[in-house]
């Protein structure tokens, strides 16, 4: 008998307000380990937020995260402390649409910092390790540049390998492509993609339907904070079963 | 009299008011930190004094704020020369600006920054230290470079309360001479020259900040 695979991270019933104002209701979700899964939507449906809720960069209002065989909670049922979040960060790695890089260091710089100071490793080692990433996401010829003499492009891949420095159990992308012009997304596209056949656990939020539809395990449709539709990914863009869904793939695919 | 013998008599006051200048601004600059971090604070009890004590010290002509430092905390402390009074006094103000500037300073990094910062897992500390005030130190230059030309003229007051600046031996040149028009445009030269290398500082901060942080 096959045992669906213990869940590596279960987020539950989370909620998120802002100022009073809820964005997203009662979302759950399962990762197994090594699953990739797509959040897509409309704008304004909340993937952000609920992306942001699992490194709890966005602290639910309610409901809990189960990770690594932890247990946090949201603002309402008793919130977590500062150490339990620097652990949880640690495991997860982050990928913004705007890079966020810090731009008064070096590529290579930026991939080291949270090495040496989050877990505490030299900086030989560091660096090393660094170097070691840099070349795997393609950027061997960069690493003394500063991001801003950096194609955006690049500059993804820097912060994506960055986050991966970091050992992390789970990545986490938000539209990580969408500041991107079409060949420099590629790029992004294709290290991420290597990332996924690597057996790396990542939650995506794209608008990339080819991507969602080829690299995704599976693929999760929210509209006004709400989970509407989730599945296979192929099969869901190939097929959608909401109205919800249909159309909003049909605007997305019509583009 | 000629222009060299004006300029010699108020060269001795070259160094008191540079010092002035230098010292207030390092009170201000030392001071105004902690009270740029308590305006910034989340915390109600350190965001509103720190706001009332920036609003006063701002508002307080500075030749007023002087008279109440000398006379009034003067008389607790009898040994305070005119020189230190008038660097505590000149230096508190300088600590409420630097205070603002600061403030703008931290507010000018972006909050992807501190996001991507705690994403990673570095605590708050190292936060400050390795990612927000390297990029807020090259913002805060030009204004900070700003500032130190205003205190640098500002600084003429003190010869009120009797420090023996360029202004306070213009002063007593221009009586004795009876040649006022002379003494004090060569006083105006002198606090020109003193400015302009710190005018030059805040360009090249400009350009720098430009070229590291893109903005
Ligand atoms: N920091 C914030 N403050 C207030 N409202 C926010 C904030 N972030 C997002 N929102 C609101 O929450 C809703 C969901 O936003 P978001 O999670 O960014 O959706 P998505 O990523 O799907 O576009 C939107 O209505 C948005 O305006
Ligand atoms: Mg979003």
């Amino acid at each position: 008998m096959n045992h669906p695979p213990q869940p590596l991270l279960e987020a539950s019933d989370i909620c998120i307000a802002y100022g009073g104002h809820q964005v997203v209701h009662d979302v759950s979700l399962a990762v197994a380990p090594g699953e990739v899964i797509s959040l897509i939507g409309p704008s304004g449906a909340g993937k952000s937020s609920f992306l942001r809720s699992i490194n709890w960069l966005e602290p639910p209002c309610s409901g809990t995260l189960t990770f690594d065989g932890s247990t946090f909670r949201g603002l309402r049922d008793g919130g977590v402390s500062k150490r339990q979040l620097q652990g949880l960060r640690r495991s997860i790695g982050m990928v913004f649409q705007q890079f966020n890089l810090f731009p008064h260091l070096s590529a290579l710089e930026n991939v080291v910092l949270a090495q040496v100071h989050a877990l505490g490793r030299s900086k030989a080692e560091a660096r090393e390790r660094a170097l070691q990433e840099l070349h795997h996401v393609g950027l061997g010829e960069v690493t003394d540049k500063l991001p801003s003499k950096c194609s955006g492009g690049q500059q993804q891949r820097i912060a994506i390998a960055r986050a991966l420095a970091l050992d992390p159990q789970v990545m986490l992308f938000d539209e990580p492509t969408s500041a991107l012009d079409p060949e420099y997304a590629m790029d992004v596209l294709v290290t991420m993609r290597r990332l996924a056949d690597e057996g790396m656990t990542m939650l995506v939020v794209t608008h990339e339907m080819h991507f969602a539809a080829e690299v995704a395990d599976r693929v999760v449709f929210m509209a006004e904070g709400r989970v509407v539709e989730e599945g296979p990914a192929a099969a869901l863009i190939r097929d959608p079963q909401h109205e919800r869904t249909q159309k909003f793939l049909a605007a997305v695919k019509g583009r | 009299m000629t222009v060299m013998e004006h300029l010699q008599a108020l060269a001795g006051g070259i160094g008191t008011t540079v010092t002035l200048t230098l010292a207030a601004f390092g009170v201000g600059a030392v001071a105004g930190f902690p009270l740029a971090l308590a305006r910034r604070s989340s915390q109600w009890w350190l965001r509103l004094p720190a706001l009332a004590v920036i609003e006063v010290l701002r508002a307080i002509p500075p030749l007023v704020w002087l008279f109440i430092v000398f006379y009034v905390i003067g008389a607790d402390f009898p040994l305070m020369t005119p020189f230190q009074a008038a660097v505590a006094g000149l230096g508190l103000i300088a600590a409420a600006y630097l205070a603002e500037i600061y403030r703008a300073g931290l507010d000018a990094v972006p909050d992807g920054q501190w996001e991507a910062a705690s994403a990673t897992g570095i605590g708050t500390l190292t936060t400050y230290r390795k990612v927000v005030l390297p990029q807020a130190a090259l913002i805060v230059v030009p204004p900070a470079a700003t500032y130190l030309i205003a205190l640098l003229k500002d600084s003429a007051v003190a010869s009120v309360v009797g420090t023996t600046d360029i202004t306070f031996l213009a002063f007593q040149e221009a009586r004795v001479t009876l040649e006022g028009f002379e003494v004090f445009v060569i006083a105006a030269a002198l606090y020109l020259a003193l400015s302009a290398p710190v005018a030059l500082v805040a360009r090249t901060a400009d350009r720098l900040i430009s070229r590291r942080l893109g903005l």
